[in-house]
């Protein structure tokens, strides 16, 4: 459980809350580049840690992400002309560049300089692996642009989508890093999910439901091993990364590709569920990226047109209750982000975490609470940056490997949990 | 019209959730395995917990409460729905493998915690990771001690 102030401060995320100020620290996806397809494209809507904004890409090429509403009567720039290297609103034609600032009031003299005194709150956005990142803090403490390995490959070597998830960040984000439900909710789908079946470590799972944890801090985050019974009395590991604020790597499957989560909030009912999935040193076959885009693994259909999943609260999540009963799903509801999603949205847009009742093996979930609750005291009380700012920290991998009993995973896996460009990843 | 989960799952419903108690206390055993644990368990038996007992291990069947007295493990392992062993490192927890069987014995969950791990040589944190992983279904090893307390907090001791 966490107290009522506790998990208020955890989930608020606007601009003058604590929490808030933290997340605005890291560089986090704003949206996909292929929203943004090519210069002069019309401008796309973003709503992001509470904030309304509005991203383009001018006529040279620049992409851009500010205020949403124009300075003059506060319409909507989504109405707004992408011409000549800016955004005109359509009201009474105030232009603004990339940077937010104000190029043009047609009404006013141009010698007057009044356009020179408007500018809107503007942010950075940066294209890495197909993402668009942006940062909303301080320009003093803008961190290099992120490092994680995903975003690093070779655009062949990795996909990446987005979700829209009807909660709050933290429960989404926690479900991430909730391995032991994988046994339960997800069963179903580890033989017969394109993206996942046929791994040997499959075996390791089905046939043993009860894993033992070891959750031990990272240098951004935490390490959650789950150990379960392999052959010769070894252990096979499963050990997925978080790395602060919101960042999963699940623990690979044979050679399929490494896969994991960006939690990032939309606002304090609503987030972002960011899905990449990669290989270190192979390019994604077609058959692999087809079963991406089709929903598969921890992908969604989309409603078309939206990043809204196909199966959401408005149809029940197309629940199959014969698929339930004859045991090919858990829950009713088919696909893995689609389970996850369905049951963390079932628990209200932001749970009353004061009547939880967790046990040891939420062990993960606590310190992850308690590692956020830290920096916030830190950073709050005397400004200290809190973990996983540092590139170091975001250049990590998980694995899966069989060990010795006697070998700690921190020790047995010490090399694999880092990225290496052209190293495979630990696999079983 | 819109559907029963998209209806339920809103803020307006959340309203309407239970507010009754949905659990009873759950009685947790704290115990200290060796030299470095001691001063943790003293920290935290100040704290006022409500539902938690602290101990340090005394024997193959006994236990030390922080009065002195002896009590014997297999009482207070009846007692326990959760036993955290906590540990320095050094590998000086031999006292878990005793406590950890009483415990499987009785199908009472157990929780190992490595205090004071960071600062010490991993060589040492491993010895008592041996000592801990047979007997242990979660095991912790944190930056800082105070973690012990979000953990308890958290699990309602």
């Amino acid at each position: 459980m966490l107290r009522k102030e506790q998990n208020d401060l955890l989930t608020r995320t606007g601009p003058d809350t604590p929490m808030g100020r933290m997340f605005r620290l890291y560089w986090v996806p704003a949206l996909l580049a292929s929203e943004l397809p090519e210069n002069d494209c019309p401008p796309v809507r973003v709503k992001l840690l509470s904030e309304r904004l509005i991203a383009f890409r001018d006529t040279s090429g620049r992409y851009g992400l500010m205020d949403e509403f124009c300075a003059h009567r506060g319409v909507s720039l989504w109405f707004a002309r992408n011409e000549e290297c800016g955004l005109r609103c359509s009201y009474h034609g105030w232009k603004y560049d990339a940077t937010g600032q104000c190029v043009d009031v047609p009404s006013e003299p141009e010698a007057s300089g009044f356009a020179k005194k408007i500018k809107l709150r503007s942010y950075p956005l940066v294209e890495r692996g197909g993402v668009l990142w942006t940062y909303m803090g301080p320009p003093e403490t803008q961190p290099p642009p992120p490092e994680w390995e995903f975003a690093t490959v070779p655009p062949k070597q990795t996909f990446t989508s987005k979700r829209f998830q009807e909660s709050n960040w933290l429960q989404a984000m926690e479900g991430g890093i909730d391995s032991s439900h994988v046994s339960w909710l997800h069963r179903g789908d580890l033989n017969t999910d394109p993206l996942f079946k046929g791994a040997r470590g499959n075996q390791y799972n089905l046939s043993d439901a009860r894993p033992v944890f070891e959750v031990v801090e990272s240098p951004g985050g935490l390490y959650i091993g789950a150990r379960r019974n392999a052959e010769g009395g070894h252990y096979y590991w499963r050990i997925t990364q978080w790395v602060m604020p919101s960042f999963t790597m699940i623990a690979p499957r044979g050679n399929h590709s490494v896969h994991g989560h960006f939690w990032i909030p939309i606002d304090d009912q609503t987030c972002w569920a960011w899905s990449y999935d990669y290989h270190p040193v192979r390019e994604l076959t077609d058959t692999e990226v087809a079963a991406m885009r089709d929903g598969k693994g921890i992908h969604v259909r989309y409603v078309p047109g939206t990043f809204r999943p196909i199966a959401n609260q408005d149809n029940d999540y197309l629940m199959d209750r014969a698929a339930q009963k004859a045991g090919r799903t858990f829950s009713g509801v088919e696909g893995i982000a689609m389970q996850d999603a369905s049951l963390q949205e079932s628990m209200g847009p932001v749970v009353d975490r004061t009547r939880e009742n967790l046990v040891s093996t939420d062990n993960g979930i606590i310190m992850a609470r308690h590692r956020l609750l830290r920096a916030l005291k830190a950073f709050t009380d005397t400004g200290v940056a809190p973990p996983g700012i540092d590139p170091e920290h975001q250049r990590v991998r998980s694995a899966a490997i069989v060990l010795p009993p006697d070998v700690p995973f921190t020790e047995g896996a010490r090399e694999v949990l880092i990225a290496r460009p052209a190293v495979a990843p630990a696999s079983v | 019209m819109v559907s029963e989960s998209a209806r339920m799952n809103s803020a307006a419903e959340a309203r309407f959730r239970v507010q009754a108690p949905n659990s009873r206390p759950r009685a947790t055993a704290v115990i200290a395995l060796d030299r470095d644990s001691q001063s943790v368990i003293e920290r935290l038996a100040g704290a006022g917990w409500q539902h938690a007992s602290f101990f340090s291990a005394a024997s193959a069947d006994s236990l030390c409460d922080l009065s002195g007295r002896t009590r014997s493990l297999g009482d207070e392992v009846d007692r326990a729905d959760l036993v955290v062993l906590v540990a320095g490192p050094g590998g000086r927890a031999h006292a878990a493998s005793a406590i950890g069987e009483a415990c499987s014995r009785r199908r009472v969950m157990t929780t190992g915690f490595v205090v004071a791990a960071t600062s010490a040589p991993e060589r040492e944190v491993s010895k008592t990771l041996a000592q801990l992983r047979p007997w242990s279904l979660m095991v912790v090893i944190a930056g800082h001690d105070s973690y012990i307390d979000d953990m308890l907090t958290a699990l309602r001791v």
